[in-house]
This record gives structure tokens, sequence and C-alpha cells, in this order.
């Protein structure tokens, strides 16, 4: 029984990722297509297993592919995050002094941003498109990458091994590659695992604010958006997208947690 | 601690100006005007409006004249609120977004704490990991997802609480965007505190004060707590600021006057004084919450004072 | 009269894993007895466990005063211990709440037994009983403004506050500096003297308990393997493990060891300093070494000696360019080195070092034989499997842990393939960061005979950091004692232990009797 229930957020991404990746094209309406004989019609009308929306889109068919495109968004953007943090935080920790000093500061100062209102500066000024919304999360979320590895490479700075490497004629580089990093990558990728939740949390609620992707394509922030305003007549609508959202984030979230915990201590 | 104090505050100076600097050329290099209406103005009004903003000057001087007001405590006139200045606007909006921010942050910090002590009682028993779950559950828990499902539930079917809207602040009206911006944060306190406890619970001290026959409520309260809630007080500085952003969120789903409302509408209509306005407030604004923040560790912890 | 702590049987089991076996022992009032043993001897558990400060569960009966110990429940126990024990832990540094000050820790300890609040005079007076100076100044400080000892004389402090029947010392003096062990072990023995108190006293260190014990325990695995009066277990121990642990404990009455001849110069450091800054408004720098010059010939071991703090492994560092080096001079067979960033493999092969974790110094994600053969990859000659096995078995490692990884280990084991790793450049001299002080002591005497027949058969050079200076005169030629960042004496080795002409070198000569 806490076998299943430990497997269980693996099991639901895998699922959710699976469906959103696989399902649509069997689906008998397309997410862009309008049934005008059936507008916001309830769950389990024909063809229609969660019903239409506002205008008669198939939800079913709309939750997926807002699915696709935030965990696209998520993955994109974390891995950005992961490279800009790494390098960033492994170099820090590693130069120590000075240098850490001032590339620190920078993160410090950074994090004091009111980072989404830049964001969302950036989605008012250069327009609407996914890749400008991953860079600009992933340019928000290696701050916290960069605050890890920075503390772990100082942390293995001061253990034996690394000044045994040195004795040992180990240049910086091979030591940072071959000591450093490998000793690192069970944390690293543990967070990792809790940034995509972060990013989704954050491209859908640009996606919700209007700043998002664009019609006709659409995210599970849209979808959440287009559901919350009209949830008085049709709950469905908000509560499929915003489930699929939550059970997203929720099972990443305990996924990511569960490896921190193990690896990280 | 003084020092201290003044440090941080010299600190914090580039980074305000680093945020004036970046939202400022951000909002001039982008395409688009705040004077496009529905329908294109003939030049010379356009002409006229721009220099009557001093907008046809060359950029580096309008950014100082910025700056110099800035100074002054000035953010300028709004472009799109015609006949209001920025700091108007942001006096009647920002009281909302305070009141509901602050609320939010006190419940958070009351209950997060309240329910990590809890959680810590009885380590690993069924108590502990339910409510842990359940808190892993709320950080998890986007305020636009939560707040539209409040709405549904408390409002429209149970009918208890109003769904949206101010109320001239009367107490009802705050109660669903309060505990829709409350719960992630509460999450994430509840979870801070029963790591910190249960670390602190296997240091040497501990083991001291049990030594001399200290236990229990006493334990946790005279030898444990303090040490445990560092971590909850670093926190604190950033989760203000994310109650802040957050708030946007919420005065959008909850129809509330506050500045985020005006954030929204300023950045879409490029209204560069007003956004520029309440970007630099914030900032300021996490500023003073990481400062307090800082104030708070040192009073907790005699080796920060040094 | 009735025994303070009287143990009959006592067995203490971590999850299901038996810890302790049949523990029996009574201590009469003003009796001090020693539990001796080596880690994962099952000594700290055998108190801890049945006085409900471990999660280890224990069985069997135990009195304190005449009350159960065993079987009682939380609430009585607590209030059992407050009353009639007192503790000291062997960590000073973390065993005070971090944001409480002293007079609150000492208020409490006071009160522990129900006592009323004591007045400023009784807290002072405390102080000054365990040798604190400026007491009513150290009474509103926070713990971390004062030093090891310091922390450790106010643990002191606390446990006697409320006249307990039984101390509870665990390893008091481990953690503390050298030349301080001597003075707060015999700080505990007049106290716990003058008040009749009866004195638990835990340790791994057979020597140095038995000046103060009236008997001794020595624990193996969980077992009692033998128990007499002090005098007697040192001069005749009855069971072979006693022996044994006896002889593995260097003691500058060993008789003079044979060391090898000396040959020319091979290292010379001239003027070495060395400063850190210092957290702070204006970052005022700590020097932490100054004027440092010495030099080591082929085949010379020398032994930099000195307490806690006093430059010895800094001085090390900046000379074999692992660490920072403000100024002067190294030169190596006359050519000098080149500073710490510029250094190349084959600059370092001739000297290697070994340091004192020795798990830690091993990367944990690398096998066995890869580890020993990377100075050789980084020479860009590389180690064939045979060679590596050969130094291997030099190091009296077996074959087999060529594949393992350094967790599946032992201290020893690991320190073996360090010494390994060390030699596989076929280096002129080892540096030796406290590398026995880690271990055990049955396995630190195994290391110290491998490192002597190293220094016997290849004629090594050793730069020895060590606080013990018994440890010391097995191996070295001569020795440099050092304190706040200078040298304050060298020489002889068996010159300066027969006529000191420090206090520094006296305390470190009265803490390896």
């Amino acid at each position: 029984m806490s076998r299943v229930l430990n497997a269980l957020p693996a099991m639901l991404v895998l699922l959710i990722l699976a469906a959103a990746w696989l399902l649509p094209p069997f689906l008998p309406w397309d997410y862009r297509i309008i049934d005008w004989d059936h507008v916001s019609s309830p769950a389990l009308t024909p063809g229609h297993l969660l019903g239409t929306d506002s205008v008669g889109r198939d939800l079913l068919s709309r939750t997926l592919i807002g699915t696709r495109i935030t965990t696209m968004v998520a993955i994109a953007a974390a891995s950005v995050s992961l490279l800009i943090g790494t390098l960033w935080g492994a170099l820090a920790g590693w130069c120590g002094g000075r240098i850490d000093n001032v590339m620190m500061r920078i993160v410090d100062a950074l994090y004091a941003l009111p980072f989404m209102f830049v964001v969302i500066l950036l989605m008012v000024v250069f327009g609407r498109s996914i890749l400008l919304v991953f860079i600009g999360i992933g340019a928000v979320e290696w701050l916290t990458m960069a605050r890890v590895v920075r503390g772990q490479m100082l942390a293995l700075r001061q253990r034996p091994f690394i000044l045994a490497a040195e004795a040992a004629g180990a240049s910086p580089r091979f030591i940072i590659f071959r000591h450093a990093l490998p000793n690192m990558a069970a944390v690293i990728l543990a967070y990792l695992l809790l940034t995509v939740p972060q990013v989704v949390m954050v491209e859908s609620f640009l996606s919700f604010l209007g700043l998002g992707v664009q019609e006709p394509m659409t995210s599970l922030g849209i979808l959440v958006k287009e559901g919350a305003d009209d949830m008085d007549v049709f709950p469905m609508a908000l509560l499929v997208p915003g489930g699929v959202l939550v059970t997203l984030v929720i099972s990443l979230t305990l996924l990511g947690e569960r490896l921190r915990d193990r690896w990280a201590a | 601690m003084f020092g201290l104090i003044l440090r941080r505050l010299m600190a914090s100076i580039p980074t305000l100006l680093a945020v004036v600097f970046l939202s400022f050329f951000l909002m001039r290099f982008a395409p688009g005007s705040p004077f496009d209406g529905e329908r294109p103005l003939d030049p010379e009004t356009r002409l006229a409006l721009d220099a009557a903003y001093g907008l046809n000057q060359p950029i580096i001087v309008q950014f100082g004249r910025y700056i110099t007001g800035l100074a002054h405590g000035d953010f300028g006139p709004s472009l799109v609120y015609r006949d209001f200045t920025v700091t108007d606007l942001i006096w009647t909006g920002l009281p909302v977004s305070l009141l509901i921010g602050a609320l939010a942050l006190l419940l958070a910090m009351a209950g997060g704490i309240a329910i990590g002590l809890a959680a810590t009682l009885r380590p690993n028993g069924p108590l502990d990991r339910s409510l842990m779950l359940c808190m892993t559950l709320l950080t998890a828990l986007p305020t636009f997802v939560t707040g539209p499902i409040l709405a549904l539930v408390f409002a429209l079917w149970l009918g208890w609480l109003p769904v949206a809207g101010w109320g001239d602040g009367a107490p009802v009206y705050l109660v669903l965007p309060v505990l829709a911006l409350t719960l992630p944060t509460m999450g994430a306190v509840a979870k801070l505190t029963r790591a910190g406890l249960a670390q602190i619970m296997t240091q040497d001290h501990i083991r001291a004060a049990q030594g001399r026959g200290i236990s229990g409520w006493r334990l946790i309260a005279r030898h444990a707590l303090r040490p445990a809630l560092l971590p909850v007080i670093s926190y604190a500085g950033p989760a203000a600021a994310g109650l802040l952003t957050g708030a946007v969120v919420i005065e959008t789903i909850f129809a509330l006057p506050g500045l985020g409302r005006y954030f929204v509408q300023g950045a879409l209509n490029r209204d560069y004084p007003l956004v520029m306005g309440v970007v630099t407030l914030y900032a300021a604004l996490i500023v003073l919450f990481n400062l307090i923040a800082d104030v708070l560790y040192g009073w907790l912890d005699p080796r920060v004072r040094g | 009269m009735t025994a303070v702590l009287d143990y009959r049987n006592v067995t203490v089991a971590i999850e299901g894993r038996k810890v302790v076996q049949n523990l029996n022992l009574a201590i009469a009032p003003s009796e001090c007895v020693a539990l001796v043993g080596e880690s994962g001897s099952g000594k700290s558990q055998s108190w801890m466990a049945p006085f409900g400060l471990s999660p280890g569960v224990a069985g069997g009966e135990a009195y304190l005063c005449g009350e159960p110990v065993i079987g009682a429940d939380a609430a009585s126990l607590s209030a059992l211990r407050a009353r009639h024990a007192g503790f000291v832990f062997q960590q000073p540094l973390t065993s005070l709440s971090p944001h409480l000050n002293i007079a609150a820790h000492l208020t409490e300890a006071f009160c522990q037994a129900g006592a009323a609040l004591p007045d400023q005079d009784t807290l002072i007076a405390a102080l000054v009983d365990v040798g604190i100076d400026r007491p009513a100044e150290r009474l509103r400080q926070f713990p971390h403004r004062l030093s090891g000892g310091q922390r450790q004389r106010v643990m002191i402090a606390m446990a006697l506050a409320h006249r307990p029947a039984l101390l509870i010392a665990d390893e008091p003096t481990t953690a503390l500096d050298a030349t301080l062990r001597r003075e707060v072990m015999d700080l505990l023995n007049r106290l716990c003297r003058d008040r009749g108190m009866a004195m638990l006293l835990i340790s791994h260190d057979l020597a140095s308990v038995a000046s103060i014990a009236d008997r001794i325990i020595i624990m193996r695995q969980g077992d009692m393997i033998e128990t007499g009066p002090s005098d007697q277990i040192l001069s005749q121990p009855t069971s072979d493990y006693g022996r044994e642990l006896l002889a593995a404990t260097p003691r500058l009455t060993d008789p003079i060891p044979v060391r090898p001849v000396i040959g020319a110069a091979l290292l010379a450091a001239q003027d070495i300093a060395v400063s850190f800054p210092m957290p702070g408004w204006r970052r005022p720098h700590l020097q932490a070494v100054a004027d440092a010059s010495l030099m080591v010939h082929e085949g010379e071991a020398v032994a930099i000696v000195g307490g806690s703090g006093s430059g010895k492994s800094t001085l090390a560092r900046a000379i074999a360019r692992l660490g920072p080096c403000d100024a002067g001079e190294v030169t190596w067979r006359g050519l000098p080195l080149p500073p710490r960033a510029k250094m190349q493999a084959h600059d370092r092969a001739g000297f290697q070092p070994v340091f004192q974790d020795p798990v830690a110094s091993l990367d944990p994600r690398w096998r066995v034989a890869d580890i020993i053969a990377e100075p050789a990859h980084h020479l860009g000659r590389g180690a064939s499997r045979q060679f590596v096995l050969s130094i291997m078995a030099e190091c009296g490692l077996d074959a087999n842990l060529a594949d393992r990884r350094p967790h599946e280990l032992s201290g020893g084991q690991a320190q073996r393939v360090a010494i390994a790793r060390a030699l596989i450049t076929d280096p002129a001299m080892l540096i030796l960061d406290e590398a026995t002080s880690a271990l055990d002591v049955l396995v630190a005497g195994r290391i110290l005979d491998l490192l002597r027949r190293l220094q016997r058969e290849r004629r090594l050079a050793m730069l020895m950091i060590t606080h013990d200076l018994a440890v010391a005169r097995q191996l070295c030629h001569r020795v440099i004692v050092m304190d706040q960042g200078r040298i304050i004496e060298q020489g002889d080795t068996e010159m300066l232990i027969r006529a000191p002409h420090t206090d520094i070198s006296r305390a470190l000569i009265a803490a390896s009797q």
C-alpha cells in the first residue's frame, strides 16, 4: 500500500505527460475547431468526453494541448535555469573571495527585484512569444539554482578530497568537472525537479494575466483563466485544467522533495 | 546592529537604481506609445503631447529628470489617467494591496509556525505525516487556481461570502482574497518550521538541556524554537515579496482596487511613469522587508550580532 | 553505603542491534570510574540510553541513588536526572544553546533540582570555581564569544551547580586543545574530590584517565573486557585487548625509537606569512602564520606541534602550496616552488600530503584503484594496474579492495589508500596533517607502524603536523613548536622533551605523558 502511494506522484506525472503528448491525434475534435452544435455542453456529450468551452471547443483536447505547451515551456525554462545557474554557482563557489562576493551580490540584487514585474514588462514590451516566456522564466529561476550550486561548491571545497585532488596535480577544470560536479549531481537533479513545478506556476500565472502564449494556442494558465471567467455556469471549465495543473505541480514537488531529502542530506 | 542596518541600506541603493534603470529603458524601447488610443492621433497633437510630457527630449535627459524627481519623492504624472499623478494612484492602490498582503503574511506566519509545532510533537506520527502532506499540497497550489475555486465553493455554491469586490474594505470581502493568498505561504512556513525543529532537536545543546531535566514544551519553547525559526525568518523576506506579486493575481481575480491592477493596466497601456512608479515602490518594499528580516534574524541569533 | 550508580546486567539495543551487553558496575560516593573503549565499543550508549538521552533501548536494572532508572517513565526519569546527575559532553562548542547567555544557562542549572533563583554572586562564584576570568562580564555574554576551553568550563560549572551526587563526563577533553586537556581534566578531578561527588568518566584514551580514575572498565563491541583498579590495569592488564590498547598508545616514556640517517637539504621555507581576512566592518586581518622558516633534509622527519589555532596546519599548507601564502619563499631541492595557482603536476610529485579524515579525503564516487592512480594520471604517465596493486600491497591493502568505493572501507583502510595514493609518484617527502588523530587507538598504532616502515624502506622525508608530541616522537628527528602563528621553539626531539624552554612546550609534554 505505502509502496503504491510512494510511486503515485511519478505515475501521475508520467500519465499526464503521456496523455498530453500521445492522445490528441486520436480525439474526434481538434483543440482549435468549434463545434457549433455543442457550446458550453456538459461532460459526456457525444464526441466531447469532458464537454466543451463557452465557444464550443473540446475541453479535453484543449486541456491536453495546454498541458503540452505548459510542460514544454517548463522543461525548456528549467534547462535554461540549470545551465546558467550551475555555471554561475560553480564558478562563484570555486573562485571564492572577491569574485564570489561580486557574483553573489549580483544574484542578491536580482533576487530583490520584483521579478515577476520584470517578466511582465518583458512580455508587454517584446510581445508575447513562447521563446520569451521561457527565457524570461529561466532568467528568474536560475537564481535559486546558482545559490544551491554555489553552496554545494563551497561545502565541497572544504572537503579534503578536493584538496587531495589538487595535491595530486589536478587542474581546476579537472577538479570541477571530475570531482566536484559529479558529487553534487544528485542535489542539482533534485532542485531541477523542484524548479519544474515553479516554472509551471510562473508560466500559468503569466498566461492567466493574458501575457503568456496567444490564441489559438493555449496553456493550462489560459484555460484556468477562461474557466474562472464562466465558472458560475460551467464549473468543469475551471476544475478540469485546474485539476491537471494542480496534480502536475504537486506530483513534481513531492518527487523533487523526496529526491532532495534523500540525496541532499 | 545599527552598523548592520546602515550597511544593508547602503547595499540596497544599487539594487534600487538597477530596478529603475532596467524598467525605464525596457519601457522606452518597447514599440507603441501611451497615446495610441482607439484611433490614431494627428501628428501635431502627437508632437504637442510628447513635448508636454518631455518625451521628445533625448532619453538620457528624460532618465536624469526622472531620477531627480524620484529623489524628491515625485513619481511624475500618469500618462493615461490624465488628471492624476502617479503618487495619487499609488496612494489609492497601496493601502488595499498592503492590507491584504500584511494580513496574509501574519496569518501565514502564525498558522505555519503553529502547524509546524504541532507536527513536531510526535515526529513521524500520523498527525505529523498528514499535516506535512497537506502543507506540501498547499505550497503547490497556485493562487490563481485556489482563488477561483474558493470563490466557486464559498461564494457561488454555499453563498456565504461575496464573490468579488472591495465593498469599501468590509471584512467579509477580505476573507477569500486573504485566504487564497495565505495558503501557499503558510504551507512553506509550516514545512520550514518543522524541518528546522527536527534538525535542532538532534543537536547537542538540546541533549544537554534534557540532561538538566528540561523536557516537553519548555524544552521546545526555551531551547529549540528560536534557533529553529532562523530559516523561517530568512524565508519571510522573499515570502513578503512573493505575497506582493501574488497580490497582482488576487486583485485581478477578486476585482480589488489595489496597486497590482494599476500595474497590469499601466503596462498594457504603456503608462511609463505609472509602471515605473509601481516597480520602484515594490523594489523598495522588498528591500525593506529583507531588512526587517535581517534585523529579526540578528535578534534570534546572537552570533550574527557579533 | 549504597552505590550512587548501580548497573546490573544492563543491555542497550539500537534498532534491534545490541550495542551494550550485560554491563555491571557500581560507583560509590566520591569514587571515579572510567569507561574506556574505541569508537563502537558502546561506551557512550551505556549511559545515554539508560538515562533516556538517546533513542537506544536499555534493558536490565540500573539505579541512580537507589531509584530505578530503566523502566521509569519519561517525566520521573527527567526529574531524577535533574536532581542527582550532572553531564559534561564532548562538544563544548555546541552543547550550549546559542541564543541564551551564560547567566541564563547557569540559572537554569542552579534551579534544575528545584532550588530558588540564585543571585548574581552565586553565579559569579560558580564561574570562579571553574577558573573563568572576568566572570561578571562573562555572565552577560553569549556562548559564541567564549573559547572552547571556557565553554567546557561553563558546562562543568552547570553540571555541578545543583550539587548532584553523580557527574557523567563523556570525553570531556577530546574536543579541546591539547594544551588545555590536562588542565580541564585536573579541574574535573579536583572539583569532584572536593565535593565528594562520584564521577563516571568516558574516554577513548586509556592513559589520559589513568591518573584520575579509581577504577577502569575496558569495553569492546559492547562487552566488558576487563575491569580493575587503575594502577593494576595500567601496569599489568590481564586481557590481550587491554595489553594491545596499552601498547598502541605512544607515550613519552617509551624507549627512543631508531630513526634513519639524514641526507642533503630537500625543502627549505623562508619567512612564510599567511593572514586571513576576518568578518567585520573594517575587515581586520588575522595573522595566522608570521616569519616561519624551516628546513627538511632527505630522509628527515620534522614535526610541527602546537595547539589548535597555532597555525601549524596553515604553515604546512602554505609550504605545500595547498593553502594561501602571503609572503616568503619555498625551495625544493634548491629550486623555488611557484605560487599555488601556477603549480603543475610535476611540481607536486616530489611531496604528497596525507590528511586527517581518511574517508573524506577520498572522492566518494571513485574506485580505490582510480583514486590511487590519480596523481600518476595527472603526471601524464598513468599507472598500470599491476603497479597500483603493488603499491597497495606495500601499504597493507588487499588486492580485492581495488574496485571498492571509499564508503565501503574502514577508517584504517581508507588512510592506507590515501598513503598509497601519496606514494604512487614515488615522492621524496610526505606531509602528514594529523594523519592518525582521527583514528581509533589500535588502528592509529598500525598506521604509525606502516609509516615507520615506509620511512625506513623508502628513506622518505616527512613533515608531520600533530598536537601529540608522543606520536611525533615515534617518527621525527626534530620538533618545531608553534604558538599563535610563530615558531617559538625547535630542536632535536629528545632534547626538547627533556628540556623544554617554553610553557607551551611544557603543556604539550604534560598532555602526552
